[in-house]
């Protein structure tokens, strides 16, 4: 089977052309970098993204809080992580990195903070 | 009048950078004007990931990249005022700041513009039709759903694919919005080939090149909109009218510089770019001030604006120390296929990065640096995007003796 991906993991956007059957990459073109055969090789058996998106921040000087999984997940799993999200709450302050959630859907999947949040006293 | 040996206007990603650059270059008395309640500008609202992998060598949001550069105003203890515009700016480079404080008159030795861009609106692309709420610009849906925690809509329509329309696509999906489709007038898209990857295809959003919105209904709120296809000259292709029903519009159709108080301050402005005529050090046609970032020109990586700053303040330093002579001015003349070319002009034949965009994708094309019919440099690019920014460093051994420059796109 043949196939052109669009790398994603920089801005460079390299147009992959891979023939492979099944898992099995048999020929791969236009991969610019070590990164792009991992890429594609996930493509083809289970695409990973990182999920980003925010939840809701009590007393902080921003009402939200970026937050994002610090590892790429199964894209399968956006959707779902993206309405988990909605329900959590958290309380300033709020520090870069600071686990947000753990283990959602069973699956391993974290979430950390990527926003500094100060304290407002109201 | 106060004074200070540099003001940066602006504390988004370029003023942060040139900032945090002046006080590595030993230069103390610096301040910087950020006219919004936070620094770090657009970099807070773009939450999604993929930030400095050039700079830092790891893949961020936007909130930590900007939060890199703030930790280090911080730490350098470089003052910065928040909620506070500039609202003029002279030739001699006298600034007058309104804030709750009431007005202050400033006066600097060099001035950094690093106000950065605003966006096209529905007004200047013209779209015909109804005026109901329901219509926003990208940015602003990004600043109200990522900052401000208000959702904009349920069923959406994009028009044009700039990058940040894409990353909405994406961010309002998983919002649980629908996102029907994204429009782009021309043949081929304006943002980047992975956002279409990761921010479309990923959802399966479609995206029709060569269409657009023709007219827009609603009695309040929006209520669909019709979209059309159009041929090879723009025009509407008869017959390809459809209506879309949806509650919200958003418009990804480009970005302006703002250069307001530039155009006050009497510096020569760039037709194409929208920002300032500069020297290969970011210099404008004011001596001793500066422009770095998207006020400079739009930028599609924020790494790359880091950059621009960090290698605008050289030539801050050199302009300080009395030591930014002045050569024989040459005007880089652009040639074929290539849309803008900045540095517009060099005052000496140091180092220079060469920042241009092409007119049309293509591939396997060649850019010449020419002197008269001598060729300086070639460079050889595998493939060209419009979207794309192409980066090109020219030594002073390569400038030396140079009569002229032009380049051109083979």
């Amino acid at each position: 089977m043949h196939r052109e991906f669009i790398c994603i993991l920089c801005p460079n956007s390299c147009r992959i052309s891979v023939e492979y059957e099944g898992t099995n990459i048999k020929n791969i073109k236009g991969d610019g970098c070590p990164k792009g055969k991992d890429y594609v090789k996930n493509e083809i058996t289970n695409p990973l993204r990182v999920f980003t998106g925010s939840v809701l921040v009590e007393s902080g000087n921003f009402s939200l809080a970026s937050v994002k999984t610090p590892v790429p997940i199964p894209k399968k799993y956006l959707k779902e992580i993206g309405e988990i999200t909605h329900c959590l709450k958290m309380k300033a302050p709020i520090k870069i990195g600071q686990v947000v959630a753990q283990n959602l859907l069973g699956e391993d999947i974290d979430l950390i903070a990527t926003r500094k949040v100060n304290i407002i006293n109201k | 009048m106060k004074e200070r040996e540099v003001i940066i206007i602006g504390g988004g990603a370029a003023g942060l950078a040139a900032a945090v650059a002046c006080k590595q270059k030993g230069i103390e008395d610096i301040l910087i004007i950020e006219r919004g309640d936070y620094l770090g500008g657009i970099l807070q609202q773009c939450i999604h990931d993929g930030f400095g992998l050039e700079k830092f060598h790891t893949s961020l949001s936007g909130p930590e990249y900007a939060q890199r550069y703030i930790d280090q105003v911080k730490e350098k203890e470089i003052p910065f005022l928040l909620n506070s515009m500039v609202v003029n700016l002279t030739p001699q480079k006298e600034v007058v700041v309104a804030n709750s404080n009431g007005l202050q008159h400033y006066r600097a030795k060099v001035i950094i513009l690093a106000m950065g861009c605003r966006e096209r609106t529905r007004g200047a692309i013209g779209i015909p039709g109804a005026r109901p709420s329901g219509i926003y610009t990208a940015g602003v849906a990004q600043e109200l759903i990522n900052l401000k925690n208000y959702m904009i809509g349920n069923k959406i329509v994009i028009l044009g694919s700039g990058d940040i329309g894409l990353i909405m696509a994406r961010r309002l999906t998983l919002e649980g919005a629908e996102v029907i489709t994204v429009a782009e007038k021309l043949p081929y898209s304006s943002g980047l080939s992975r956002n279409i990857n990761q921010c479309l295809y990923d959802f399966d959003i479609p995206l029709l090149l060569s269409h657009t919105v023709v007219d827009i209904e609603g009695n309040g709120r929006l209520s669909g909109v019709t979209i059309a296809q159009l041929g090879k000259r723009g025009g509407i292709i008869p017959g390809s009218k459809r209506k879309i029903t949806c509650d919200t519009l958003l418009l990804s159709v480009g970005l302006i510089p703002e250069n307001e108080l530039s155009r006050e301050a009497g510096i020569v402005l760039d037709n194409i770019t929208g920002g300032p005529q500069v020297d290969e050090r970011g210099q404008t046609s004011v001596p001793g001030t500066f422009a770095c970032g998207n006020v400079l020109q739009v930028h599609d990586i924020v790494d790359n604006v880091s950059l621009e700053a960090e290698y605008i303040v050289e030539g801050v330093a050199r302009y300080l120390e009395g030591k930014l002579i002045k050569e024989q001015e040459i005007k880089v003349e652009l040639g074929e296929g290539l849309r803008y070319v900045v540095p517009q002009k060099l005052i000496s034949r140091k180092d220079t990065i060469f920042s241009f965009r092409v007119n049309q994708p293509g591939e396997k094309k060649i850019l010449v640096f020419e002197d008269g019919k001598k060729v300086i440099k070639k460079k050889s690019l595998r493939r060209v995007n419009p979207a794309e920014m192409v980066r090109v460093k020219l030594s002073s051994s390569e400038l030396e003796g140079i009569k002229r420059l032009k380049v051109r796109l083979v």
